[in-house]
């Protein structure tokens, strides 16, 4: 039964060992996607190169299915799968601030990483302000403190938020992504051929 | 048909495969039922018979002097008798929130009511929901208050016990509990002796009760 960590098959240490082989896999997988050029990234606001969008949704897609599947299979307990408790407001916050430093800086924390190591100066120096942020973050965490813990919702799912049934959620966000798909590349095209920039 | 599909790019056809399970994910509806539970009967029988699913009230006093952090104290009584008195370290958890209340299941768990019952039926629901290190303190608070808070010692002690009770003295007094000692008046007159001491107060709480909920949550994620 998955997941394996929760069942015990093995230990912390071991676990720390697997982390680290799917991260590999993780970073090399973003590096092959193209994520490590913070032009591609950066594209993906400005609408001429879909990327970012197509790679998210099929990732979301993928995990979803394979969640979804191997619960009914009875592979997995859903019940063990870590959901992180929501708190409305400053995730929102939060969010907005980590979509502004994607737009500004052409990456988000994971694919800075990737970035600084294939050996880009401008990912590394993403990386600083990465722990330059977190510092000043932990510094001030006194001041932050009310609102970071703010309008607490506790564990919510979309399921249960919405009233609806897991396969129905399954089902609109394949839909949805699926609707994104093509509407990426019916405008990737129509932008291409009106700026005559490529879609890479 | 088929050469119309061979002639699709391998990105259509994955979307085809996403589509067709997204369609069948429709009339799943829900891939796991929450409310129901699985029994491995024999394991869950032979845990019980072996009492390997118990933890005496004398150690875990002994665990909470040493201060030993690697369990979990859960409280399942109501509120209001929580609040009044509870033991060191404990949370408070209502039955009906346990699954959802952040015990991890790798975690070590020691439940108590003021008997042994609620705690067994909350073992069971802990159990069967793949909780692997649940324990019931033996006898509940009751036992807590007859072993640890408020000790007895018999009028007619042997030497032996009497020493062992110098030593449950101190313990009781680590929890702020008042030892029943045999006091001469007790002794001498056979009526005094059927007067059962008063009640003693139960030990204050030097921690506020109120919002002593689960403090220390592994965090997880990203």
């Amino acid at each position: 039964m998955m997941p394996y960590f929760k069942f015990d098959y093995f230990g912390f240490d071991f676990g720390l060992v697997v982390a680290f082989i799917i991260g590999i896999g993780f970073g090399f997988a973003l590096e092959r996607g193209g994520f490590g050029n913070a032009r591609i990234l950066a594209a993906q606001f400005y609408f001429y190169n879909m990327r970012v969008l197509k790679v998210m949704f099929t990732a979301i897609v993928t995990a979803m299915l394979g969640l979804f599947y191997f619960a009914w299979i009875g592979w997995l307990d859903l019940s063990l799968v870590y959901v992180g408790d929501t708190y409305i407001l400053p995730q929102i916050v939060g969010g907005l601030m980590l979509g502004m430093g994607f737009v500004i800086g052409g990456y988000c924390p994971g694919t800075s990483v990737v970035s600084a190591s294939t050996g880009r100066t401008d990912g590394f120096v993403y990386l600083l302000g990465i722990f330059f942020g977190i510092f000043v973050f932990g510094e001030m965490f006194p001041l932050l403190e009310g609102f970071y813990n703010s309008t607490p919702m506790g564990r919510v799912t979309l399921p249960e938020f919405l009233g609806i049934s897991h396969g129905m959620v399954v089902f609109l966000v394949v839909a949805m992504a699926l609707g994104a798909f093509a509407a990426a590349e019916w405008g990737e095209k129509k932008i291409a051929k009106k700026s005559g920039r490529g879609v890479e | 048909m088929k050469e119309w599909f061979m002639k699709l790019s391998i990105s259509k056809k994955l979307a085809m495969v996403a589509a067709l399970l997204g369609i069948i994910a429709l009339f799943i509806a829900n891939p796991t039922d929450d409310n129901k539970i699985y029994v491995n009967a024999k394991e869950m029988a032979l845990s019980t018979v072996k009492d390997q699913d118990k933890i005496e009230v004398m150690t875990l006093a002994d665990w909470l002097i040493k201060e030993k952090s690697d369990f979990t104290l859960v409280d399942l009584r109501n509120e209001k008798e929580y609040s009044e008195y509870n033991i060191p370290t404990s949370v408070n958890i209502k039955m009906e929130d346990l699954l959802g209340s952040g015990l991890m299941r790798n975690q070590k768990i020691i439940l108590y009511g003021n008997d042994d019952i609620a705690a067994a039926q909350a073992w069971f629901v802990l159990r069967s929901s793949n909780y692997k290190g649940v324990y019931i303190l033996s006898g509940g608070l009751n036992e807590w208050k007859n072993q640890i808070l408020f000790p007895k010692l018999a009028l007619n002690a042997t030497p032996e016990q009497t020493a062992a009770f110098e030593k449950v003295k101190q313990i009781s007094a680590y929890f702020g509990g008042t030892p029943q000692l045999a006091t001469a008046e007790q002794t001498t007159t056979s009526a005094a002796s059927t007067i059962k001491p008063a009640i003693p107060a139960m030990p204050k709480l030097s921690t506020p009760a109120v919002g002593g909920k689960a403090t220390k949550k592994k965090k997880e994620g990203c």
